[in-house]
């Protein structure tokens, strides 16, 4: 209790300074256009968060981000699972997994943008991007897992589909678990960037982009808050999530 | 009986066996005993099915399942110990009641009754192994494999542990292949004894030891001239 509430401490003092730091760069520069004020910004931010539009925003991105890291997810653990398993597998998507890593986020969505509508061009240069990262902690997780535990599975005939449930998805899954907060993370700022090029309807990308034809630093500021605050919260959900299937398969619960 | 006919076996450029032969009488406990790197473990993989011989053939195998017991417990740790035992056990017994009364009995035997659902962290070395010795024996084999599996234990937990061993042996009466490099664990645990030596390996020495295992005590004369025999050979 006592180190959480000093480390709570020790955050605000670290946001203080934060805040004292711009507020200084704000005096010194005084030109709002390349440094708002805080003040101007937290006005924004109520200005934003209270407008009719604003839920149809966050949740159209949400909706954005939560689709294509479901299908990064799904996809990565299958595809990793099959690799860290069989090596042909492996040496097959190797250079696939490469061939999307060494592509320029900016290059695959503007591809997204020639196949895909506005609104869903997004989600699919999310997917690329989460994708790689999911499917690579799988395989590492799954790869790391203890031979010796495997043999011994194998000469008491356990049936291979138990194998994997009980020895290789344990071993996996704290590799697992980092691979989806990294990702979940990612995907936020992908899905933003990707709606700055595409402007869906509704989207935070859209509001970045208007902020920035209109010179409006401080919405662009007060958004750009409002992605990490909500990328956070999601963050937090999923590594509370994980965290208590942990607890879970600490009490002997086998699976995922 | 189990026979090992001419079988040849090399990893890559180092020859384990050539034309090695060997007959494992069945219900007995036979014991290898030599020194490391000589391929005993090899010996086990071939038997187990781990790992298949260049040329030669083993005979006495069809149909029959083996269990392990490793030099390391290798339990699963995020299963308690009813649930180590239970993983092995439910594809080859479906009813679950038969699982229970199997995985009791066995855990009782080797006096973990109390320990069933500590996880293997919480279990010491040799509870640990003694957990790995219940699973064997819980497993409905025909033919039991120990590779050193009292090597990392201190003197008394090994004396302890090869009770457990010995009582459970007796019961289930399997065909036990065991190996060590200690001559007083071959001397105490083992119905028929070969000494491995050589590379390519060869049986240098076989003896037969007669008194019953259940009774048998180290220090008996019979027993330390035996040993003294062995001493020899080596």
């Amino acid at each position: 209790m006592r180190i959480s509430i000093s480390s709570n401490r020790n955050r605000l003092i670290g946001i203080t300074i934060i805040i004292i730091f711009w507020q200084v760069l704000y005096v010194l520069i005084k030109k709002d256009i390349y440094m708002p004020s805080p003040l101007n910004v937290i006005r924004s931010f109520v200005h934003i968060t209270t407008d009719k539009d604003f839920f149809a925003v966050i949740s159209s991105t949400t909706f954005r981000v939560l689709l294509s890291f479901a299908i990064s997810t799904f996809i990565g653990l299958l595809i990793g699972l099959v690799c860290g398993l069989n090596k042909i597998a492996y040496e097959i998507f190797e250079p696939v997994i490469v061939l999307i890593r060494s592509t320029p986020v900016i290059s695959i969505i503007i591809i997204a943008l020639i196949w895909f509508r506005s609104d869903y061009a997004p989600v699919f240069t999310g997917f690329l991007m989460c994708f790689p990262v999911i499917w690579s902690n799988v395989v590492h997780g799954i790869k790391s897992t203890d031979q010796q535990l495997v043999e011994m599975s194998k000469i008491y005939m356990v049936k291979p589909i138990k194998i994997i449930r009980t020895v290789y998805i344990p071993s996996a899954k704290p590799f697992i678990a980092a691979g989806l907060t990294t990702s979940l993370g990612l995907a936020w700022k992908v899905i933003a960037a990707a709606e700055v090029l595409s402007l869906p309807k509704y989207g935070i990308g859209s509001k970045l982009h208007d902020s920035k034809i209109y010179l409006e630093s401080d919405k662009l500021i007060a958004w750009t808050l409002i992605i990490i605050i909500i990328s956070y919260l999601f963050e937090l959900v999923l590594m509370r999530f994980l965290s208590k299937q942990n607890r879970s398969n600490d009490n002997g619960l086998e699976g995922l | 009986m189990i026979k090992l006919k001419k079988i040849h076996k090399r990893f890559e450029d180092k020859v384990i066996f050539e034309d090695f032969s060997l007959d494992i009488e069945e219900h007995k406990i036979t014991c290898i005993l030599g020194p490391s790197g000589i391929g005993k473990t090899t010996l086990l993989k071939l038997i187990s099915g781990l790992s298949k011989v260049d040329y030669g053939i083993i005979t006495g195998l069809s149909d029959k399942r083996c269990s392990f017991i490793f030099q390391e417990p290798r339990l699963i740790p995020w299963l308690n110990a009813y649930d180590n035992i239970n993983y092995i056990l439910e594809s080859v017994y479906t009813n679950q009641k038969s699982r229970d009364s199997i995985i009791r009995h066995h855990l009782m035997m080797v006096g973990l009754s109390d320990d069933m659902n500590s996880y293997p962290d919480n279990l010491s070395g040799g509870m640990k192994q003694r957990l790995s010795i219940a699973r064997a024996f819980a497993y409905p084999s025909d033919i039991l494999l120990m590779d050193e599996p009292f090597n990392s234990l201190d003197m008394n937990l090994k004396l302890s542990v090869m009770e457990s061993f010995k009582n459970l042996w007796k019961e289930s009466n399997k065909t036990v292949i065991f190996i060590t490099h200690d001559i007083d664990e071959a001397i105490l645990l083992s119905n028929t004894l070969h000494i491995f030596d050589e590379n390519p390996a060869r049986i240098v020495f076989s003896k037969t030891i007669a008194p019953d295992i259940m009774t048998r005590n180290v220090n008996d004369d019979s027993l330390m001239r035996i040993k003294t025999e062995i001493l020899q050979n080596i």
